[in-house]
This record gives C-alpha cells, sequence and structure tokens, in this order.
C-alpha cells in the first residue's frame, strides 16, 4: 500500500480548475518528484494535501486511513509535515528556539528536544547562526531551518514546496544532501520543484501536471521525456 | 545579539528577575511612603498593571490585538459586585466568580474571533467591549446603570490592600513566568509569529489561541473584581474605551511581548498621569505622542532599550 495517495483530487477556483482529478501515490522510502510549468496545481495540490486546502472532490490517505479535508496540525500529528516556498519560521525567536518549538509540537521534552536542535544546527551548518533571530537569517538559511523543524521528529511524509527555490547553490548542495541522507534512512519524501537537474539527481519517480491534470507519472527520467511534458514546459512543437 | 543570551528561556529569566526586583521595591514601599495617598495611586497602578499584563499575554506574546481589557475589568468588577448586592454572596465567592465568569467570556469570545486577524480582530472586540459597557449601563433595575454598585470591602486597611495586591501581581507573574517557559509559551510565540506556520508544524493553534483569550480575560477579571472591592463602587466607567488606551499606552511604552515592560509601564504611565493632572487634562495627549516616539524609534519599549544596553 502506498504511504500517500490521492483520488480524483480536484479543486476550483471560480470556473478554474486548479486541481482536476488528480490521482498520485507515493511509495514509503521514495523521493517523489512533483513537477509542472507555474501555474499548473503543484501548490495547490500541497496545499490539499497538507490540510491548508479542503478539495471539492477526491481523497487522501496517509498509510491506511483516510486524512482528507484533516487541518494542518492534525495532520502534521500524524506525520504528514509541510514545508512552504515562502519559508514559514518564527522570526522573532532564535534558530535554536524555532527547532525546540518545532520539537515540542511533535511531542518531545523539552531535554530530548534540545538535544536533536542540536544535532541538527550542525548538520544543517546553522551553528554560527543558532542564537540570530529567525527574521535576521538569510532566505536560503531560513530554508534549512525550516527543514531541520520538520525533521526534529522524523516525518511520515515531508511535503516540500520549492525547497531550492532562490537559494545558494552551497546551500542548495546542502538541502540536496541532507534529503539523500535522510531518504538513505528510509524517510519519504514529495518534492515540488523547477529545479529539474535537482528533481532527475534526488526523485525516483515523477508525476508532471499542466493546466491542473495530471500528464504523466513514473520513473523521473522517463517523465522529463514525455513529450507531453515536453510541451507543456516548452509549448508546442518544441519536440519535434 | 547572537549568543545563547539570546535564547528565549534566557531573555525570559533575566525578563522575570527584573519584574521581581520591580516587585521587591514595590514591597518596600510602604516603609518609606505610608500616606494613603501614595498607597492609593500604587494600587490603582497595580490594577492596570495586572490588566496590562493581561493584555500583554493577548497581544504581546500571542499577537492577538484584543481591545476589550478594561471591558473584561469591568465585567470582573460587576460580577463581584452584582453578587454581593443581589445575592449577598461574600466576596470568598464574588472574586472566583468573577475570575471564572471572565475566563469563560473570554473563552467565547476567542472562539468568535477565532479566524480575524488585525483591523477586524481589534474591531469585533471593540464592539463587545462597548456592548458590554452599554448593557451595564442601560440596564439599570439589575446593574443601577451609571449610579454604579456599592461592593463590600475585604478589609479596611490601605497598606494591607496594597500588599494584597502587591501579592497578586507577584503571583500573577510568576504564573506567567512559569506559562511562558513551558509549551504553552512557546507555543503562543509561535502564533505571534506565524499562525499558518505555527499550524503546519502540528501547534494546536485553536486551543492555544482559546486558553490565551480565557486566561487573558481572566487576569482582567480579577483585577476588576479587586479593584471594585478596593474602591467599594463599581461604575460602567471601568469599561471605558479610554481605560483599555491607557492599558495599550502602559504596554507599548513599558515593553511588549515581556514580563517587565507592562508592569513598568503601567507605574510609570499611570504614576505621570497623577502628576499630570495637575496640569489639566493633558494626559492623553502626552501618552499617545509616548506611544508615537517608542512605536516609531524604539518598538521594543523602555524594557527593551534598557536589555539592549
Amino acid at each position: 500500500m502506498s504511504l500517500l495517495r490521492t483520488e480524483g483530487l480536484t479543486k476550483h477556483f471560480g470556473g478554474v480548475a486548479a486541481v482536476d482529478d488528480v490521482a498520485i501515490a507515493v511509495e514509503a522510502g521514495e523521493v517523489f518528484g512533483l513537477i509542472g510549468p507555474n501555474g499548473s496545481g503543484k501548490t495547490t495540490a500541497l496545499n490539499m494535501l497538507s490540510g491548508f486546502l479542503a478539495p471539492d472532490r477526491g481523497r487522501v490517505w496517509l498509510g491506511d486511513e483516510e486524512v482528507t479535508r484533516m487541518k494542518p496540525a492534525a495532520l502534521a500529528g500524524r506525520g504528514l509535515l509541510r514545508m512552504f516556498q515562502m519559508t514559514r519560521v518564527f522570526p522573532r525567536i532564535c534558530a535554536f528556539d524555532n527547532l525546540l518549538t518545532a520539537g515540542l509540537a511533535r511531542g518531545l521534552d523539552e531535554a530530548e528536544a534540545a538535544r536533536r536542535a542540536g544535532a541538527l544546527v550542525e548538520e544543517l551548518t546553522l551553528d554560527p547562526v543558532k542564537y540570530l533571530d529567525a527574521g535576521q537569517l538569510s532566505g536560503g538559511q531560513r530554508k534549512l531551518l525550516e527543514f531541520g523543524m520538520c525533521f526534529m521528529e522524523p516525518p511520515r511524509v515531508a511535503l516540500l514546496d520549492e525547497p531550492f527555490a532562490a537559494v545558494h547553490p552551497v546551500m542548495r548542495e546542502t538541502m540536496a544532501r541532507f534529503i539523500r541522507s535522510r531518504n538513505q534512512r528510509g524517510h519519504t519524501f514529495l518534492v515540488v520543484s523547477h529545479d529539474m537537474p535537482i528533481v532527475v539527481e534526488l526523485c525516483h519517480r515523477a508525476a508532471c501536471m499542466n493546466a491542473g491534470r495530471l500528464i504523466a507519472v513514473g520513473p523521473t527520467r522517463d517523465v522529463l521525456k514525455d513529450a507531453g511534458v515536453i510541451e507543456a514546459y516548452l509549448g508546442s512543437g518544441a519536440h519535434a | 545579539m547572537s549568543t545563547e543570551r539570546n535564547l528565549w528561556s534566557h531573555r525570559l529569566r533575566s525578563d522575570f528577575r527584573a519584574a521581581l526586583a520591580v516587585v521587591a521595591v514595590l514591597a518596600a514601599v510602604p516603609l518609606f511612603a505610608s500616606s494613603p495617598y501614595t498607597l492609593g495611586i500604587l494600587v490603582v497602578s497595580m490594577y492596570f498593571a495586572l490588566i496590562a499584563l493581561g493584555w500583554n499575554l493577548l497581544a504581546g506574546f500571542t499577537g492577538q490585538f484584543s481591545l476589550a481589557p478594561a471591558a473584561f475589568a469591568m465585567l470582573g468588577a460587576y460580577t463581584t459586585g452584582l453578587l454581593a448586592y443581589h445575592l449577598k454572596a461574600p466576596l470568598a465567592i464574588g472574586i472566583p466568580a468573577a475570575i471564572a465568569a471572565t475566563a469563560l467570556l473570554g473563552f467565547l469570545l476567542g472562539r468568535i474571533v477565532l479566524r480575524l486577524k488585525g483591523p477586524y480582530l481589534a474591531l469585533t472586540t471593540l464592539s463587545f467591549a462597548e456592548i458590554a459597557r452599554n448593557v451595564v449601563y442601560n440596564s439599570y433595575n439589575f446593574t443601577r446603570g451609571d449610579q454604579g454598585l456599592n461592593v463590600p470591602s475585604l478589609m479596611e486597611s490601605r497598606v494591607g490592600y496594597y500588599y494584597l495586591f502587591l501579592a497578586v501581581l507577584a503571583a500573577t507573574l510568576g504564573m506567567l513566568y512559569r506559562l511562558m517557559r513551558g509549551k504553552a509559551g512557546r507555543f503562543w510565540l509561535a502564533i505571534r509569529d506565524d499562525e499558518t506556520g505555527a499550524e503546519s508544524r502540528g501547534i494546536p493553534v485553536v486551543r492555544y489561541k482559546t486558553f490565551a483569550f480565557a486566561l487573558s480575560c481572566a487576569i482582567c477579571g480579577l483585577a476588576g473584581s479587586l479593584y471594585g472591592t478596593f474602591s467599594q463602587l463599581v461604575s460602567p466607567e471601568l469599561g471605558l474605551l479610554l481605560q483599555t488606551g491607557l492599558v495599550i499606552a502602559m504596554v507599548v511604552i513599558g515593553g511588549m511581548g515581556t514580563l517587565t515592560g507592562p508592569l513598568v509601564g503601567a507605574l510609570l504611565v499611570y504614576l505621570a498621569s497623577e502628576w499630570l493632572r495637575e496640569f489639566g487634562g493633558i494626559q492623553l495627549i502626552v501618552f499617545s505622542a509616548a506611544v508615537i516616539v517608542v512605536a516609531r524609534f524604539f518598538r521594543a519599549g523602555l524594557w527593551g532599550l534598557a536589555v539592549r544596553r
């Protein structure tokens, strides 16, 4: 059974189908890429998966439990954690306290949360800035911090929305290394990204959306060679 | 600040110690200045300090900008007053009842305004405050309207009242310190900083926001209840928006999101307002100007300035 699965997921805004009858299945232990041109519905789909948007139709399962319309905090409690394209850290407390708070929210006691926060700031190269208020960190450092917050208690599935967008290459490599190492330990990721080289490198499988619909699913390299996917990105006639 | 001192637990501990030092200074005041006038002014300052701490829990720590703290103080005062007036209930029942009633009303108001932010939240709480005040004002047969209600006193001694208020203030500070250094405090700060982010991390935002509302209103209600027994008269004027403005000025000038700030702010602003009374009704002009200066040049308030140095 897939770890995260959707069936007929649909969301309309006015008369426009932002997500239309989408079915995806993320297997335990894989890194699954969700790609597509701007406005294809990736983030809307992610918003429905993470509970920030209720679908008009369709269902979502986490393992064998149906989690459709469940609130974000309840989903986070079940191990479905979200990282945002525009980072969501707590700007007026320091980076270390951000991690502690995330750990407490996942049910850790303060001593254990502090231990894990200490290990994560080192792994994510945030040690020199751990006592700075998160609002003072660079965009890349905030993304790394949000990674850390997601992994204070390892999630069953981490949903990452454009984690590599507008990030310095060194930090991008730190993030990619983090995803690789966690995936080697069996952690599952769903990554929304425009960064094709990194999608190819990280994702075992991928799905491509265009105009709200799923147009290709399969091994990442196969999806990227798909004529419909090339056309969605480059326009009609691009594969001719 | 990039040292360990910037950790929340360190910042909070320093803040709490400073607040306790202010309480210690207050405890010594009757040894040097025991005139009823001086003690009376300081008792009223501590009444405002309690409301300021309650409002700061909501606005400073949780990011929920309510305009109803004075209304909740009024409701606390009237709960005690009405129980004594109509049912001859002793204060041992009237004061806890004020805490319970305002906590319940705060909880309900918190549920109603759960999804509101910024001006919508402020206007909704302002509407609640004005409705509450007008109901009290117009229900003459029940509340005696603008005539006010006589409330029995807890004790005759003004020094006794002084230390009672001081003890309640110290206990409130202690309770807030314990909450703020634990899970609840961290979750409140997270909600203040980014509600969506807090929800996505698994923080039960609804539960903690309504908890903050209920507790904040209960603190204001307790302050109002005690003040009613001190002044032996409660009237709808306790709930005037002007009073809320004064409380906001106290917290902003002292330092929002801290324990010492509201305490120091309440003492300074109320003592200054008494002093400025001699010069006519210019208090509000002075405090409004002070709020503008603080908001523009040092948002962390006086306590923030002191810490930075």
